[in-house]
């Protein structure tokens, strides 16, 4: 099964967080979503936003952020990276000189919430040019009509919230998620479906039904819980490869 | 340009949100648009207005201030007499009241000061819902007697303890609660800003505040040549200056936080010097205190109320396409103008209104003598005195704090206290 799992550029630090991506690779994800941290993620739950506030208190905004994830991409050339922000960092610097940075920097996607697709200030088009892809998010709580419009857009890939609230709470998959799924799906686009997964047998049931299931909150928080020490940034390290095979079943 | 063109403002505004909270504002919309039409809900607000909420306010001719300034006749629209002592009541109602009749049993509200969550919490207790208020925990440690009204209202006020834990990250809390609760809560935002709709819903049910001016203005022959208020947000001022908008020979003149000077993380002035930039924050396109990557910056201001990073979209537009001046008034400044009104009107600003006031004391005298100069107080001072009081008669504050805590840590009656015994 395909995993993409997330990491903070620059969360706890630097050194830390070049080591989760090493370790989340190492248990098996074949794709990596990293959030450059931003001031304001109102799209993310609180761990998410403390994990992203550390970050940025060390520094780690856009250009800092980007260094970490060269040095992921040096290490990881077959892993794909997904950068997932908001939309004041693209649009600030102007959308296409962004699209650019992240090209540099080894990116091959961007998920940027807050910049919606019918009105996403040139971020779809700078990532063609680019070769770059734009991967939308969906929401249960979108109309039919609304999400039947993104799904034939001809997007590569959509991700797919699982829930109608925001990381970091638990994950059902009952028939609504599985018919939501089914219409992401619809143009063609390949799913990528997350929110809330905390545990193998929630990965193995979801990976039937999407291309790769999506899992953030979940590493954020075993980071969260030990980022104070060395000895914990070890053992939290350690904790995030054996989720990870938990989540892929590698284990 | 008095109404959003599908929810931007020239090229400010939009719904830049993420998905999960797109559908609430697109119902949001239907309802608003709906009931703004809506004889029945209009005859509702009305009466609430006057009964409820005091309306008309007072335009008061400030005679003193007008001779002691030497320039255009005074007049302050009392916004402060309205109940809970400012303009954010008749938002509150507004959307509290729309979201009865969108069925929701539940609100939910940002505050920063507590001004807003405070009317939130008064609009809930009258309307029978059901009132949750965020508020960053820096704020409710250093806004305490609004914490205490709110609860006394019957509000749960939740500290938000992620970010900075001031205002920004009260309102993502709400957007998060929001995005999970809509189906039963309404969010009433406080502000003429985020995302589409809540731009045009805030000012609709603000701009009464101008409807009432311009109707008193007409009544009493007064000719105005300035309107003045200040701009946090920017409710209370796209409030009054709305009906106005068209009318060019009425100069519309906005007062931002100067805070203690130019530099970044010294003032609130997203229209006026250069630290602010064009962006993309908390759902809307419009100018904000940002750097230049898109972080968010601090900012300061003695007023809680103006103490925030962006600015409503309208605003920003009106302030680029030059129909708003824009100009920014230092803390020492509004401080001054509270000591002025208050001695020569007996009317006590809000810090906020104040630098509405100072920058009305500054502009005055360039307007003739014939003709009237409107300051939007939009809220009275009463809720400043620890802020104020330490300013103005720091030793005898401190000696009554003193005195209050030693009598709660006694756990005294105020009658029993020592401080009834003392000669």
């Amino acid at each position: 099964m395909n995993l993409m799992s997330h990491l903070i550029a620059g969360f706890p630090d630097e050194e830390t967080s070049i080591a989760i991506a090493d370790a989340l690779v190492k248990g098996g994800a074949n794709i990596l979503e990293i959030q450059l941290a931003f001031s304001d993620p109102s799209a993310d739950g609180p761990a998410i936003q403390t994990a992203s506030t550390i970050a940025l208190e060390k520094g780690y905004s856009t250009k800092q952020g980007l260094e970490v994830v060269k040095k992921i991409h040096e290490r990881h050339p077959e892993t794909p990276i997904y950068i997932m922000t908001y939309g004041s960092l693209a649009f600030t610097p102007g959308i296409e000189n962004f699209v650019k940075m992240c090209k540099d920097a080894g990116v091959s996607a961007c998920i940027i919430p807050d910049l919606p697709f019918d009105c996403d200030e040139g971020l779809t088009e700078a990532c063609k040019k680019h070769g770059l892809e734009n991967i939308p998010v969906a929401a249960p709580s979108m109309t039919k009509e609304r999400l039947e419009t993104m799904a034939s857009k001809g997007f590569k890939y959509i991700y797919a919230a699982l829930r109608a609230g925001t990381t970091g709470s638990e994950t059902t998959i009952d028939q609504a998620t599985l018919d939501f799924i089914d219409t992401v799906g619809k143009g063609g686009a390949k799913v990528l479906g997350g929110f809330g997964i905390r545990n193998g047998e929630q990965s193995k049931v979801l990976s039937k039904h999407v291309y790769a299931v999506v899992a953030g909150s979940v590493f954020v928080n075993i980071v969260l819980a030990n980022e104070n020490t060395d000895k914990g940034k070890a053992l939290a390290i350690e904790q995030i490869e054996a989720k990870a095979k938990e989540l892929t079943g590698l284990q | 340009m008095t109404y959003s063109n599908n929810g931007f403002f020239d090229k400010f505004g939009g719904k830049y949100v993420a998905e999960i909270i797109r559908r609430p504002l697109d119902d949001l919309e239907e309802a608003f648009n709906k009931y703004i039409r809506d004889p029945e809900f209009l005859e509702e607000l009305r009466v609430i207005q006057r009964d409820y909420i005091g309306r008309e306010t007072p335009l008061y001719f400030a005679p003193t201030a007008t001779e002691l300034l030497g320039g255009a006749q005074i007049y302050i629209k009392l916004e402060g007499l309205a109940n809970t002592g400012a303009h954010k009541i008749n938002n509150a109602i507004g959307q509290c009241l729309l979201a009865k009749k969108m069925g929701k049993t539940r609100i939910i509200a940002e505050t920063g000061a507590g001004q807003h969550g405070l009317a939130t919490a008064a609009a809930c207790a009258k309307l029978g819902l059901e009132c949750v208020v965020y508020m960053g925990e820096v704020d409710v440690r250093r806004q305490q007697p609004n914490v205490a009204t709110m609860e006394m209202y019957g509000a749960k006020v939740v500290p938000v303890t992620s970010g900075s834990r001031t205002l920004k990250d009260a309102v993502n809390e709400a957007m998060r609660d929001w995005a999970t609760n809509f189906k039963n809560t309404h969010y009433v935002l406080g502000s003429a800003l985020g995302p589409a709709p809540f731009p045009d819903i805030v000012r609709t049910f603000q701009s009464i505040i101008g409807e009432e001016v311009k109707r008193q203005a007409a009544e009493r022959n007064i000719d105005i040549a300035a309107v003045v208020a200040c701009v946090g947000g920017g409710s209370n001022s796209i409030g009054v200056f709305t009906p106005f908008i068209n009318d060019a020979n009425v100069r519309l003149i906005g007062a931002e936080a100067g805070g203690i000077g130019p530099n970044v993380g010294e003032n609130a002035s997203r229209m006026t010097g250069n630290a602010s930039r064009e962006g993309i924050v908390q759902g809307y396109k419009s100018r904000f205190l940002i750097d230049e990557d898109g972080q968010s910056l601090p900012t300061r201001s003695i007023s809680a109320g103006l103490d925030y990073m962006g600015i409503g979209p309208q605003l920003a537009a009106l302030g680029e396409s030059g129909r708003v001046e824009f100009t920014s008034i230092l803390d020492k400044e509004a401080l001054e103008a509270v000591k002025f009104f208050a001695r020569n009107e007996g009317i006590l600003f809000a810090l906020e209104s104040a630098h509405a006031g100072a920058a009305a004391m500054k502009i005055a005298k360039e307007l003739p003598k014939d003709k009237a100069l409107v300051i939007n107080m939009s809220g009275r001072g009463d809720k400043d005195i620890f802020i104020t009081s330490p300013v103005f008669r720091p030793e005898k504050w401190k000696e009554f704090l003193k005195a209050e805590l030693k009598r709660l840590d006694n756990n005294e009656d105020i009658h029993d206290a020592e401080i009834m015994n003392k000669k």
